[in-house]
């Protein structure tokens, strides 16, 4: 009934009382620039002798000359001279001809094999053209040509005052013509990926508003540049510009959608859910969660009525990522939402769904083996289907996973192999890696992998590459911020400048709130300001407990054991740690386990009982050893050779105490190459402490020497026991 | 120059003030017609024909004796010289033969000539340009079609108006060149400029009025203190919504002797249709069409009138009319449309309100007419199209966000209507039909903290429908609230028999319904009776009257009497509309009568 309706009164055609050209299925039309596209094209295929890389490079300059906006004479020959001079007085002869010839396009009949689809496009569009526009047609090929034969702007007739008049406004129009349909679309397109894909290279979000709001004004029907128009201001987190383009868009969207297809109402209905979803994820991304939520159960609802699964399905994976964005449980909506999707065979959200359950379950403790199983189970429908986008997902994740998991080098390996890998869009456009999340994540693990290794020189050149891809305002510059951050965070507490780490930690503050409350906790600390610490630290508690952050969890019970430790309660810290080893037993945190145990044996030591120490130290050396970072290998070092000095020196037995002074020696290497002072200056205690023992008083001198140098150099106020472990 | 004292920047206060003071000037009536004669003239000379409207002014101030005419301007030498080509090109000029009037004049010297040389050369690029239009090269080119003579007269203008060369008229021509190219700022600056050489050109006037967008930047303009400036700015008012003002001052200028004018008629017409002031604007249309029976004029704003009031055979007439007057006028176009939408022949209203947008596609009004009618067909598509143009006509049309509000409302997604409507309020904020339809929204969604918040407010600023109350109340009802329901339904019963009229969907019975039954459970025996005998009065609540009346006594004479001496019957309560409910209607200790 509506349809009926539509056809006989409503034609978006004759909108505005214009017949547009549009109703006849043309899309393009005649300008100057074409026709003398066509004589180059023209001129192309004519002349014979040529050097073979000369047509090469013209080969590989029609496409874009024919997509692209259209340009000035000038600009088009300098485009052509650049790849091939002589072609360039050809085509500038053979545009004139146009000009003295009844029909511009006939010149070109002859031997239009090549390029026929474009000719015969041009040919309709010359055929519709009324003698009025023939005449305008005319007038504007000579207007071009004047144009391109006069070396600088001529408007010596026109600025007269130049002070009032702005250069713009007389010279703009004549260069830029409007977009064509073709043009108009081919831009958006690649506007729209690069966008997606690779934001740097697109234009930059006011340039690209006002080519919009240009290709608007001349075409307000042109319902994809409001879409555009939403995810140019998404980006630059315009709410009010991005809801109004986007409700714009589905609105015009509307009637396009009908009359398209045969079944008019079904577009037109369908277009209507997808535009409530999509209102839903707008809130969804400015945080809007109420918001989100009631228009997604509006979605819901229409897509119930109608029957649409499909629909239904981005409805449910949207619902469980709201969800999991408000912080509850969505384990369940997550299943059926794999299990639906996989049902209605959408292989896109079904594994999306897994990715997300396996994020999940990472947290929650499932087995690693299951959780490796389902992202291999993912990956192989993902090279089946070549959805690359997740299988870049699959990658970060799954390195994500493994360093969650301690073993870095598994963590290197998945991130060199995503870094590695050719994206599979990367043909287009030579876009050669893609600046999508992924990529920003296993770039950020990449950097604090090699700051654990002490390698501040490459992590430097890798932030500097990850400023350059994700610049500040782009949507993904904060995980770079952060994990910068942290880095320098780190760095400064290790080798004791407190004061240069306390900035640090407000700006992790603003990016993360819980990971700068447990930093500002380490600082506190490290100034001996124990009770503010304690304080903070029970905060960061019920933070973690509340967001499932079982990491962190633990980071908070070993810090808190570190507090024991500094007021003497060691007994006090011991049920706390074996707190935490069970908890990273149950979800597999190795690195974090072996910490732990490290923890456990200074508690030991400290109550006693040197000799258990020594065996959880030495049961967990070799996992530290070979996945741990320098400071923690140094520091197990550290700690084993105060178990042995302990038991050597109850025990009078000097092989013992060279074992320790050894094990020092090791431990030094690594403190030196993090340039961790404080711990250093330790290990040179000790050091000379044990030879003395030994009575090896020339290595004692020296080690003492080194010792005080150092002491002089750290801040006064921080005592050997400052750094307990 | 000096800025009057009246235009300084102030408070709103000020504005209320300033629309009650007129200009000294308009003690002396015969000066201003004799000034209106002059500037007649001098319009018809240079064939600004719009302008020559003036005269609706001058024909109702009273005739001045023969030798109180003023004489024609005297010409001067250079106007001598030019005379026979400024003669020549004037007929050319009135028979459209623009290029042809331009070239005849183009070494003319006066002033005169100059104005009518330069406007010809605008007019012809005018008008190739809407030729243009119609045959332009693709679709995307039809926005690029241009005046393509503007720049090259801009260029000339700009000169001429830094060497202090251009007359008032001419500075005129150069505003409109500046707005043309979309120079707004220049334009307006310009147009001062212009009202200052020549503060009887109503054009100037005109066009500067169009390029203000609120009061902050009329206060800032400095204007001539003339007394067309009084004209001004209550067409001004107007534009802005500030119908208050626009009609005090509307007032002033008819109680300073312009009684008989037509265009302060239909001008007040208009500001009374805006704030639905619909008897007033009524009989002034009506007064209108008696002094002039043949205007087309402003009479798709009396038939917006008719249609609303429903009044059919006045309508058709009106129609009627309108045809045998001309019928190719926008107009025309959009009353047809307005009677066959009456009619409910919604096909053929869409239809003569595209005949209208064809004539004008930027006739706002009918755009959003059309969206109207669309809907009426259960065309959403459509309809969400039509809207769609006519806020790309003009943004701040709230009746075109509106009615997109009510077609996503109407394809049951009223989250995504709120969007719409929240938009109409921006733009209306004391507009309650906005306000309940966004509490409806609101409702639907089940958020009905936000819901009672809009009703509320819909009440307060004055509920045109007066539907808010009744569905706050049903809200309370539903979240069983019922003192407030009932509160709520109080007030209700005393606005609708307090208003007087009758009105079709007032559920009274509902109200009083719930009221008796409210009064029962709270053992309030004798409002409840009184509500209940008067639930007979209406049809559907007769019988559950009588049950209620029936439980009334027998719980009477189960128990003692009801307290007659606790408290008033709670209807008949003083109760001011710009509180607030109260929590709880009739704190009432009622223990010590139970039984």
């Amino acid at each position: 009934m509506a349809s009926v309706h539509e056809s006989l009164y409503f034609n978006p055609m004759i909108s505005n009382g214009v017949v547009q050209a549009n109703i006849f299925g043309i899309k393009d039309w005649v300008t100057p620039y074409k026709i003398a596209l066509l004589a180059l094209l023209h001129e192309m295929s004519t002349t014979k002798p040529m050097a073979l890389l000369d047509r090469r490079r013209l080969n590989k300059l029609i496409l874009p000359l024919q997509q692209g906006p259209d340009l000035t004479f000038e600009q088009l020959l300098s485009t052509v001279e650049e790849c091939c001079a002589p072609m360039v007085n050809a085509v500038k002869l053979r545009y004139v001809c146009t000009l003295h010839c009844s029909c511009p396009l006939e010149l070109f009949t002859e031997s239009y094999r090549t390029w026929s689809l474009y000719m015969r496009q041009m040919l309709l569009a010359y055929n519709k053209l009324s003698f009025s526009q023939v005449y305008k047609l005319y007038k504007t090929l000579q207007q071009y040509c004047r144009q391109g034969q006069r070396p600088p702007r001529d408007f010596s007739t026109l600025e007269l005052d130049a002070g009032s008049l702005h250069q713009s406004d007389l010279g703009c129009d004549e260069a830029r013509g409007p977009l064509s349909q073709k043009q108009a679309e081919y831009f958006l397109a690649r506007q729209a990926y690069l966008l997606k894909n690779d934001e740097n290279k697109a234009m930059r979000p006011a340039t690209l508003q006002e080519e919009l709001n240009n290709i608007l004004k001349f075409n307000p029907d042109f319902a994809e540049a409001h879409y555009l128009s939403y995810l140019n201001s998404v980006r630059v987190q315009d709410l009010y510009i991005s809801t109004h383009s986007l409700l714009h868009y589905f609105d015009r969207l509307i009637l396009c959608g009908g009359e398209g297809k045969s079944n008019g109402d079904e577009g037109y209905g369908r277009s209507l859910r997808y535009a409530v979803l999509n209102l839903a994820t707008l809130h969804c991304r400015f945080g809007h969660y109420q918001q989100a939520d009631l228009a997604l159960q509006e979605a819901i609802r229409i897509a119930q009525e109608a029957n649409d699964h499909v629909c239904l399905q981005h409805c449910l994976s949207w619902l469980y990522t709201l969800e999991q964005m408000k912080g509850s449980d969505s384990v369940t909506l997550t299943e059926d939402s794999v299990k639906m999707a996989a049902h209605f065979c959408l292989p896109y959200l079904a594994s999306l769904g897994v990715q997300s359950l396996v994020q999940q379950g990472a947290t929650q403790g499932i087995p690693a083996n299951r959780l490796l199983d389902a992202l291999r189970g993912t990956d192989v429908v993902h090279w089946k289907q070549s959805l690359s986008e997740l299988v870049e997902i699959s990658l970060a994740q799954t390195a994500s996973i493994w360093r969650l998991y301690g073993k870095s080098t598994m963590a290197q390996q998945q991130v060199q192999l995503l870094l590695g890998m050719a994206s599979l869009e990367s043909v287009n456009y030579g876009v050669q890696q893609n600046n999508t999340e992924p990529f920003a994540i296993a770039l950020c693990h990449l950097a604090e992998l090699h700051a654990d290794q002490g390698l501040y020189g490459a992590v430097g050149d890798i932030i500097k590459h990850l400023k350059q891809q994700f610049p500040s305002h782009t949507q993904h510059s904060k995980l770079w911020m952060l994990c910068d951050l942290k880095i320098q965070f780190e760095k400064a507490m290790n080798s004791g400048k407190f004061h240069l780490a306390e900035p640090h930690v407000t700006a992790i503050g603003a990016l993360d709130s819980m990971e700068g409350l447990y930093r500002k906790a380490q600082l506190l600390r490290a100034l001996n300001q124990m009770s503010e610490a304690s304080k903070i630290l029970q905060q960061v508690q019920q933070l973690g407990v509340k967001k499932r952050n079982t990491e962190m969890i633990i980071r908070v019970m070993l810090a808190t054991a570190e507090l024991h430790w500094d007021s003497s309660g060691f007994s006090a810290s011991l049920p706390l740690l074996l707190q935490a080893l069970t908890l990273t037993h149950t979800h597999n945190l190795q690195s974090l386990e072996s910490e732990t145990i490290l923890h456990l044996a200074f508690t030991q030591l400290m109550l006693g009982v040197p000799e258990q120490a020594l065996a959880l130290v030495q049961a967990v050396l070799e996992s530290v050893l070979a996945h741990g970072a320098l400071l923690k290998k140094g520091r197990a070092l550290l700690l084993m050779a105060r178990c042995q000095a302990v038991l050597a020196t109850s025990t009078m037995q000097y092989v013992t105490v060279e074992m320790a002074v050894q094990t020092l020696a090791e431990a030094a290497v690594f403190f030196t190459q993090l340039g961790c002072k404080p711990r250093l200056r330790d290990v040179y205690y000790l050091q000379a402490r044990l030879y003395h023992t030994l009575g090896n008083v020339q290595e004692r001198n020296k080690c003492a020497l080194l010792f005080r140098l150092l002491n002089q150099e750290l801040p006064p106020g921080s005592s050997i026991a400052a750094t307990p472990l | 120059k000096p800025a009057s004292p009246n235009v300084l920047p102030g408070a709103v206060e000020d504005t209320r003030n300033m629309a009650a003071t007129l200009s000294g000037e308009f003690a002396d009536l015969a000066q201003i017609k004799k000034q209106l004669i002059s500037v007649i003239a001098q319009c018809k000379e240079r064939g600004l024909v719009h302008s020559v409207k003036a005269s609706e002014l001058a024909f109702s101030l009273p005739s001045l004796p023969l030798d109180e005419v003023p004489p024609a301007l005297p010409l001067t030498e250079e106007d001598a010289l030019d005379l026979d080509a400024l003669c020549l090109a004037k007929s050319y000029f009135d028979l459209k033969e623009y290029d042809r009037a331009a070239y005849f004049l183009r070494g003319c010297r006066s002033q005169k000539a100059y104005f009518l040389y330069m406007y010809s050369r605008y007019l012809s690029g005018e008008k190739k340009k809407d030729d243009e239009t119609v045959d332009s090269l693709g679709p995307l080119e039809k926005g690029q079609v241009r005046n393509e003579a503007l720049r090259e007269l801009r260029v000339e203008l700009s000169k001429k108006h830094s060497a202090g060369e251009l007359d008032g008229f001419a500075l005129y021509l150069y505003g409109v060149v500046l707005r043309k190219l979309d120079l707004l700022k220049e334009a307006v600056n310009i147009f001062v400029a212009a009202t200052h050489a020549l503060p009887l050109h109503w054009g100037a006037w005109l066009e500067l009025c169009n390029l203000i967008t609120n009061t902050e930047m009329l206060k800032s303009l400095s204007l001539p203190d003339c007394w067309v400036r009084d004209f001004f700015m209550a067409h001004v008012y107007t534009e802005l919504q500030m119908i208050k003002e626009a009609l005090q001052k509307y007032q002033s200028l008819t109680e300073a002797g312009l009684t008989k004018s037509t265009y302060i008629i239909s001008q007040i017409a208009v500001a009374y249709h805006n704030i639905r002031d619909i008897d007033q604007a009524l009989g002034l249309f009506n007064e209108l069409r008696e002094q002039d029976p043949f205007r087309i004029e402003n009479m798709d704003t009396f038939s917006n009138l008719l249609y609303v009031r429903s009044m059919k055979p006045e309508l058709s007439y009106l129609a009627h009319n309108l045809v045998e007057i001309d019928k190719y006028r926008v107009e025309t176009c959009c009353v047809i449309g307005n009677y066959y939408s009456l009619r409910s022949q919604h096909e053929k209203a869409a239809l003569y309100f595209q005949r209208a947008l064809k004539l004008n596609p930027r006739c706002l009004g009918a755009w959003t007419l059309m969206g109207h009618e669309y809907m009426e067909m259960k065309n959403t598509s459509a309809a969400i199209q039509a809207y769609r143009h006519a806020i790309e006509v003009n943004k701040r049309d709230y009746r075109a966000w509106y009615g997109l509000g009510q077609t996503y409302e109407i394809l049951k997604m009223p989250f995504y209507s709120l969007y719409y409507y929240r938009k109409a309020h921006q733009l209306r904020p004391n507009d309650s039909r906005m306000l309940v339809a966004l509490g409806e929204c609101y409702e639907k969604l089940s958020q009905q903290i936000e819901a009672k918040k809009c009703y509320w407010r819909a009440y307060s600023v004055g509920d045109v429908e007066r539907m808010a109350l009744l569905k706050l109340a049903k809200l309370h009802e539903q979240l069983n609230e019922s003192d407030d329901a009932a509160q709520c339904y109080i007030i209700y019963i005393q606005d609708i028999f307090s208003c007087g009229e009758q009105l079709e969907h007032a559920e009274v019975s509902t109200a009083l319904r719930y009221l008796g039954q409210y009064y029962f459970k709270n053992k309030l025996y004798d409002e409840a009776s009184l509500c209940a005998q008067r639930c007979c009065d209406y049809n559907d609540a007769r019988e559950e009257g009588k049950a209620l009346l029936r439980q009334i006594s027998a719980v009477r004479e189960q128990g003692e009497s009801s307290s007659t001496d606790l408290s008033l019957p709670i209807v008949f309560n003083p109760l001011s509309n710009t509180t607030t409910p109260v929590r709880r209607v009739a704190p009432l200790d009622l223990s010590s009568v139970t039984p």
